[in-house]
């Protein structure tokens, strides 16, 4: 059948005092699990497992478009000002997404910078939260390239964008899914993927902090691919080192886009991961 | 590789680029001169309009060029393999490793990032034939 299951609809929270308009994806019914997208692209990331009959059956799934990404609006004045996203915006956003959808117990999963959200979100407010599955994640991550290219009125954002995160898609990875996630970067609104990339390179808050994560009342597992460069696997094994009765899977042959560069590798992963949130 | 051997890949890619349109498309703002320098050779490729032109051996102070790429050879070989081991499956990753850089005018590299990284691939693909 071409009708797909997902469903889309859009729900206005408060994000630091200001109303946001958001644009979320679900399907399924049951268990809720909350799916984050990466920097510089949307819920579309997700679309793979939304669309999965099985897991569906068991999950409901929610994919959020972030406050200026995807289909959700930025907030109003958006115009005159300088987009960088910080943590404590982040979080919140999550947490009043929960609220606004009345979700029980909800599992987080988050790619990237909403993996290092999972990370936060188990160490300061976990409560809310079934457990926590932080894909391509860690403690903190250098820019290892000048994010300012991202945003310049002589460049071209979302196609240099594009350029440089393929450096994260494994070679393997089906070519029309790795086409596929690199038209989310292409279509980003500009200066939005620096934006994310501020906080993410420069909000080292976590380092020192892991051993105070609780994951014996909510457990936190860990996803790395061997071909992110971004996260390394080495970067993900020291985050999860960190943090007692953690756990994490290196997947072979993938990249920092799992979900979305190759759904066929990575959903045995991901079914593992859910597994382990009991 | 010696330095005839690779101004001879990068000849045969530059035959490859005619035959890839979209870059002929993506390309057609790009005429520039690029440095490529590998362990201790030097070779210049001159790009017009999203065609490679000529391929000249270095090393050469007299040849402006707009920006270089410079990594190891064992690197490169590496990068050029059919399937390349994580890290070597783009030429961030010699920046990333410290295993190369990019310097020079990097605007115009930005501007023309997807085009120089698929040509650069295109050494790839001849391995792989």
């Amino acid at each position: 059948m071409a009708l797909e299951q997902i469903i889309g609809r859009y729900v206005t929270i408060e994000v630091q005092g200001r109303k946001n308009r958001i644009y979320f994806e679900e399907a399924g019914s049951g268990q809720p699990v909350l799916c984050f997208h990466t920097a510089g692209a949307d819920s579309r990331q997700w679309r793979h497992i939304l669309n999965d009959p099985e897991l569906t059956k068991a999950y409901r799934f929610i994919a959020p478009d972030m406050p200026w990404h995807g289909k959700s609006l930025p907030p109003e004045g958006f115009h005159e000002e300088e987009y960088l996203l910080t943590t404590e915006a982040y979080m919140e956003t999550v947490l009043k997404l929960v609220e606004a959808l009345t979700l029980e117990n909800p599992i987080y999963a988050g790619c990237s910078m909403g993996g290092r959200i999972a990370l936060q979100l188990a160490l300061k407010t976990p409560d809310p939260f079934k457990g926590f599955i932080a894909i391509e994640a860690s403690d903190f991550q250098p820019a290892w390239y000048d994010i300012d290219w991202f945003h310049r009125p002589d460049a071209h954002g979302g196609e240099m964008g594009a350029a440089l995160v393929s450096a994260n898609i494994a070679p393997q990875s089906p070519e029309s899914e790795r086409w596929n996630t690199q038209w989310m970067f292409m279509q980003s609104g500009p200066g939005v993927f620096r934006g994310d990339l501020s906080f993410y390179t420069q909000d080292d808050s976590l380092i020192g902090q892991l051993g105070r994560i609780d994951t014996g009342a909510r457990p936190v597992h860990l996803m790395v691919g061997t071909y992110d460069m971004t996260c390394t696997p080495e970067d993900a094994k020291r985050t999860a080192d960190a943090i007692p009765g953690a756990s994490l899977v290196v997947m072979d042959g993938i990249g920092h886009f799992p979900m979305s560069e190759n759904p066929d590798v990575f959903r045995p992963y991901f079914v593992d991961a859910l597994a382990k949130m009991g | 590789m010696q330095t005839a051997s690779l101004c001879a890949r990068f000849e045969e890619m530059g035959t490859a680029l005619t035959q890839k349109p979209h870059l002929k498309r993506l390309g057609q703002l790009f005429s520039e001169t690029v440095l490529i320098e590998v362990d201790d050779q030097q070779i210049y490729l001159y790009f017009h309009r999203g065609l490679l032109e000529r391929v000249e051996e270095g090393p050469s102070s007299k040849i402006p060029w707009r920006f270089a790429l410079r990594v190891d050879g064992e690197a490169l070989d590496a990068f050029w393999h059919p399937m390349p081991a994580p890290r070597f499956h783009d030429i961030f990753g010699f920046v990333k490793t410290g295993r190369g850089r990019i310097d020079g005018d990097i605007l115009a590299l930005v501007k023309n990032l997807r085009f120089f990284k698929e040509f650069m691939a295109l050494g790839r693909q001849k391995e792989a034939a």
